[in-house]
């Protein structure tokens, strides 16, 4: 491929030699792994969101609360995690991911979110 | 308290014990020349000090943002007040006529009409531009603030503040209308904007001290209560002024308030070095332990 068809749009949408190979993959993998990726997006969503307090990962999303009410009184103050958590839910990656981001920016949230993730 | 913030704190106060050798001085032989060279070679040295640093660590927090975040042009505006005031001391600085090598190398071909230029032009990059600059900034973050209900309500001595505020504004501007007749230069209309941003600069800093003490004590609360502590003692600083002015402090109290000036850009510098903090505590922690916290 020469450097102008690089910028061809019809060059795009042209199909990876392997591509065939990899859906057959894909499809193989469907079958064996939807739920266990089903199990761990489910996973992940209950600890992003906190809502759901009776399911098996109440100790998880405790950590993770624990954490971020740590992390929340560190950055901005001891006032703030109740001021969040009077909205109705407890403190979660979702309500206090934005706070986070506009005061210290998406790069220093990421690694928050990191840190407060590891091990769980 | 991070580490940065202490080593700002410490030289205000190794600065303000050399002060009050040259202060008493002054009251004990009546005698200006010590304090005179305090204020002039170490005080504009302390200032210079504490733009940079101030402007060094807002241009780093403002890094730290994407283009598309709203903090981030908050910190640009920060660090562009902060070099207008780093611009403005060092102008009034070199068109000292106390500079030696100013007075006797330069006035050979510079006028003295030059030097005052450059000093009209410091004190207006270093007064209302920085001013607005800053002004610009803050109420970004009052937007970012009022968005996550951060702000408190007003309670009756802020509004009664507020209140005062805006009838001085207008009292300044009552004074300043008549003058305009008599066609000042670009540089005094600009000077006179002073009094009317300093008094928005107020009404932002009675809004962000709100939502530090809604917040509390962590570091990013100490970030902008850092930038309350600095309007207000500019305020002090810019009352002093128009005290002395109309012969309404005693000689040793008004030296004694030209020190104001040197907690102000202490603490607008402590300001940023607090953010600073805040920002790099995530990426220190990770790195120090690698436990979850």
């Amino acid at each position: 491929m020469n450097h102008l068809s690089r910028w061809n749009p019809r060059s795009w949408k042209r199909k990876h030699p392997a591509s065939h190979t990899v859906d057959l993959q894909l499809e193989a993998a469907s079958a064996s792994g939807l739920d266990d990726l089903q199990a761990r997006l489910n996973h992940w969503s209950r600890l992003w969101s906190a809502e759901d307090e009776s399911s098996s990962n109440c100790e998880a999303q405790q950590l993770v609360a624990q954490r971020l009410h740590r992390w929340m009184e560190r950055c901005f103050g001891q006032h703030v995690p109740d001021s969040l958590r009077g909205k109705g839910h407890g403190i979660s990656l979702a309500s206090s991911t934005p706070i986070f981001t506009a005061f210290l920016g998406r790069r220093a949230t990421r690694e928050l979110s990191r840190r407060v993730l590891q091990d769980v | 308290m991070p580490r940065i913030v202490r080593w700002i704190w410490t030289l205000l106060g190794f600065h303000l014990a050399l002060g009050t050798i040259a202060f008493l001085h002054f009251v004990l032989t009546g005698e200006y020349a010590l304090l005179t060279w305090y204020f002039w070679a170490l005080g504009s040295l302390f200032f210079l000090i504490m733009t940079a640093t101030e402007c060094g660590f807002a241009l780093v927090c403002c890094s730290w943002f994407d283009a598309d975040e709203p903090m981030r042009l908050a910190w640009l505006m920060i660090a562009c007040a902060a070099l207008a005031r780093f611009t403005g001391t060092l102008l009034r600085g070199i068109s000292n006529p106390h500079l030696t090598w100013v007075s006797g190398h330069w006035l050979g071909w510079a006028s003295a009409g030059l030097l005052a230029g450059l000093s009209q032009l410091g004190l207006v990059v270093g007064g209302p531009l920085s001013m607005a600059f800053l002004a610009i900034g803050l109420a970004r973050v009052l937007r970012i603030q009022r968005r996550f209900h951060l702000i408190g309500a007003l309670t009756r001595g802020d509004q009664a503040l507020l209140v005062l505020i805006v009838a001085f504004t207008f009292s300044q501007i009552g004074t300043i209308l008549p003058l305009l007749g008599s066609h000042p230069s670009a540089a005094t209309m600009l000077l006179w904007l002073s009094d009317p941003l300093l008094s928005l600069l107020l009404i932002e800093a009675v809004l962000v001290r709100r939502s530090v003490i809604r917040m509390g004590q962590g570091l990013v609360a100490r970030c902008w209560g850092m930038f309350v502590l600095a309007i207000a003692t500019t305020s002090a600083g810019d009352a002093a002024i128009w005290a002395a002015n109309h012969n309404l402090l005693p000689e040793p109290l008004n030296a004694l308030s030209w020190f104001i000036w040197f907690v102000a850009a202490a603490a607008f510098a402590c300001a940023p070095a607090y953010q600073l903090a805040a920002m790099s505590l995530v990426k220190e922690e990770t790195v120090q332990s690698p436990g979850a916290n």
